[in-house]
């Protein structure tokens, strides 16, 4: 799902520590200023095409996520802007997060069975104003996405690969799926 | 004469240098020398629970006490078998708080506690599950047991207004509840911490010594920087380093450039808060050269990620400086520029006179710092009274203002801005050379740290204890909000509800650095009773 005109976003500050919320206020300022290209933040997720994480989702806020979450109307999309929101940053395994967007997505779909939405991952931290109103552009099309999952290592190299990816899924909650490639074929 | 009061109660000495003392009491003694402290001009600074039993020992509780006056910190220990100890909330207001984190936390038990009941984590936390115990892993997630229902009772008599969780006017989850009678605040409630991370856990559990600074930035994305220093500075004075007087210098000019782009932000905010759009644009519109600066001598924004425990991580070349020194006297011309216009301003400047009153007693009482306190007329400033890196070496004014109002408190920073300004040309253009970083050292382990810092918004107090094979046995900040907020109802009560968001946000409240340590239970008032008459009403 993508959107072609304007994104009016609601801002939901999930835990974090205030950094990327300024970043995010931030292209809202003369330098960016992208209420010319048709953004807004609106005070409330009922007025909200899209819904803006920032933090890693602490337990406090989890139910308040889930109301807020549920309340943006379909169809909608989820910016996850910056390294918490992303995969819970440097607190990913703490006690009182749940650890990033996509654990929310997991209790979301066993709690409510809800499926994720469109969702665009913005890291950083925090991510610069221009990260943000390029996540924003992927959103709605007006640039392609150069990121692919796909990571190419030499042959020989093969088994140290498969090894530190196998080491990172024992202690990471998740890894973006990575296939290991050839070159050459 | 602090030594004379120590000797009456039998304090006996562990550790002291120019800056702090240590000193350990019988826990029979410690509310009484408590009070004594509290006459004689002591405000509480922090109070940390250990689980000691890694070291040796048992329980205990640090009291960290604060002097302008005799320019010292003093950490009184007091240690436990059986899990309890005195209060001190009854003579000190301000330990309220701290005591109830070491409940929650670790199980201590406060006798003579004005509210005793269990209230940090969440609801849906499991009873008896203590997270900074030694035995509790950080990455351990109990399960989510069901939250109870909201216990407040509806009052009849006023009308309840909620504010947040999540509200237009707050960039944070805080809840506030104003009760208001026609358009008057008669009271108001304070529910919150939603922003805790488990960062102290985490310190002890994952990271080594020289990690946590990275950890300490992220307490707040605006005046993250000033933690981690605060942190080092801990370390430094808990194994006896000095930095290398260039690192100093360094460290000086970026808390100055995250302190003028903080002071920046809020009073943009400020001025949103009013309806003045244009002239939060033009204060965010200069802000953004604070940014480049920022950016240019660090490589990021806002995480500068650049201190460690021995010194900087990274050097300002020449070139680079004189780019600083030429951006930072546009800067200032502008900011002179836009302010004078603003100030000129007779409808803003009648909005905000005589709003959100703090007296200076009220003040004291609760141990409120930084700009809040000079606006109420209490001339405290860490820079000056408890001088670190290299702010004795370098001129700088103070400024203070009675009155106490919102006005007060917007002309104590625009004056800070100014300062600021001073301070970093100075520091820039005397910067001796040299090394940045020391590498050759050993950091004994179980030595207790402190580390202050005047932050943007106030004093920040780090404590550490350190520990075996570079790691940290105990770390606990203590951000200036977490001392300020309590000072809101009093400011609220008796003004328009339209004023209710520019009197919050006149403390310049950084709801992420106070939360990093605990949680409150929903439903459940945060203060009430002992921390003066005024807030003796908030909890009926």
């Amino acid at each position: 799902m993508m959107f072609k005109k304007s994104l009016w976003v609601f801002h939901l500050n999930s835990g974090s520590c205030n950094g990327c919320d300024i970043e995010v206020l931030n292209i809202f300022t003369p330098k960016q200023d992208v209420e010319r290209l048709g953004i807004k933040l609106v005070g409330s997720p009922r007025h909200a095409d899209a819904i803006a994480f920032t933090g890693p989702i602490t337990r406090e806020c989890l139910p308040k996520a889930i109301e807020a979450f549920m309340a943006v109307p379909e169809p909608k999309i989820v910016l996850a802007i910056g390294s918490c929101a992303c995969g819970g940053g440097i607190w990913f395994d703490s006690y009182a997060v749940i650890g990033g967007i996509k654990e929310f997505y997991k209790i979301l779909k066993e709690k409510h069975g809800i499926e994720p939405p469109t969702t665009i991952y913005i890291p950083g931290c925090p991510p610069k104003p221009e990260a943000i109103i390029y996540g924003v552009a992927l959103a709605r099309k007006a640039v392609e996405q150069k990121q692919k999952s796909e990571i190419f290592v030499e042959e020989s190299d093969i088994d140290d690969a498969a090894t530190l990816f196998k080491e990172a899924t024992s202690t990471r909650h998740f890894i973006p799926k990575i296939e290991v490639i050839k070159r050459g074929e | 004469m602090v030594d004379k009061i120590l000797a009456e109660y039998g304090a006996v000495v562990l550790d002291r240098n120019a800056k702090r003392l240590v000193v350990q009491v019988d826990d029979k003694q410690l509310r009484p020398l408590a009070e004594k402290l509290f006459e004689s001009g002591f405000y509480y600074a922090n109070g940390v629970g250990v689980d000691e039993r890694g070291l040796g020992h048992d329980f205990a509780m640090y009291h960290v006490f604060a002097s302008e006056k005799d320019k010292l910190y003093l950490v009184v220990k007091v240690s436990t078998s059986n899990l309890k100890l005195p209060s001190i909330t009854p003579v000190i207001p301000g330990s309220n708080w701290a005591e109830r984190e070491a409940m929650d936390m670790l199980g201590l038990e406060f006798e003579g506690h004005p509210e005793p009941e269990r209230l940090i984590l969440p609801d849906d936390w499991p009873k008896g599950v203590y997270p900074l115990r030694k035995e509790f892993d950080y990455n351990e997630r109990p399960e989510f047991v069901e939250r109870k229902p909201e216990s407040t009772p509806q009052r009849t008599d006023v009308v309840q207004l909620p504010l947040g969780p999540y509200h237009p006017a707050l960039h944070e989850p805080e809840y506030f509840e104003i009760h208001v009678d026609g358009e008057v605040i008669t009271d108001a409630k304070y529910r919150g911490f939603h922003i805790h991370r488990g960062m102290e856990k985490l310190a002890e559990g994952r990271l080594t010594l020289n990690q946590v600074p990275f950890l300490a930035e992220r307490i707040c994305g605006i005046c993250g920087f000033t933690h981690s220093i605060a942190y080092c500075q801990a370390v430094a004075d808990a194994a006896g380093l000095d930095w290398p007087e260039r690192a100093k210098y360094i460290g000086v000019i970026l808390l100055e450039i995250e302190r003028l782009h903080s002071h920046l932000l809020w009073v943009g905010v400020v001025f949103h808060l009013l309806g003045f759009d244009s002239g939060f644009m033009h204060m965010w519109r200069i802000r953004e050269k604070v940014m480049d600066i920022a950016e240019a001598l660090t490589g990021n924004r806002k995480t500068y990620g650049l201190v460690l425990i021995g010194g900087m991580r990274r050097d300002i070349d020449e070139s680079r400086k004189n780019w600083v020194l030429k951006t930072l006297t546009e800067l200032r011309e502008e900011t002179e520029r836009v302010s004078k216009d603003i100030f000129g301003m007779k409808e803003l400047i009648n909005r905000i006179k005589g709003i959100g009153v703090l007296p200076k007693e009220d003040a004291r009482a609760l141990g409120v710092l930084g700009p809040v306190a000079r606006a109420s007329g209490i001339d405290t400033d860490v820079r000056r009274d408890h001088p670190y890196l290299a702010y004795d070496k370098l001129d700088f004014k103070v400024p203070v203002y009675p009155e106490g109002d919102v006005l007060a408190r917007l002309l104590v920073r625009y004056d800070e801005i100014i300062e600021s300004f001073r301070l970093l040309e100075q520091a820039l253009s005397e910067m001796p050379q040299g090394d940045v970083m020391i590498e050759d050292y050993t950091i004994p382990s179980g030595r207790v740290g402190l580390g202050a810092t005047e932050a943007p918004r106030g004093e920040d107090v780090h404590f550490v204890i350190t520990g075996v094979e570079s790691k940290v046995y105990r770390w606990h900040p203590r951000a200036p909000t977490y001392n300020n907020l309590p000072s809101v109802p009093i400011m609220l009560r008796g003004n328009n509800i339209a004023d209710a968001p520019i009197i919050i946000a006149s403390i310049d409240p950084c709801f992420s650095c106070t939360d990093h340590v605990a949680i409150v239970r929903k439903g459940k008032v945060i203060w009430k009773g002992p921390l003066g008459e005024g807030v003796k009403q908030v909890g009926r």
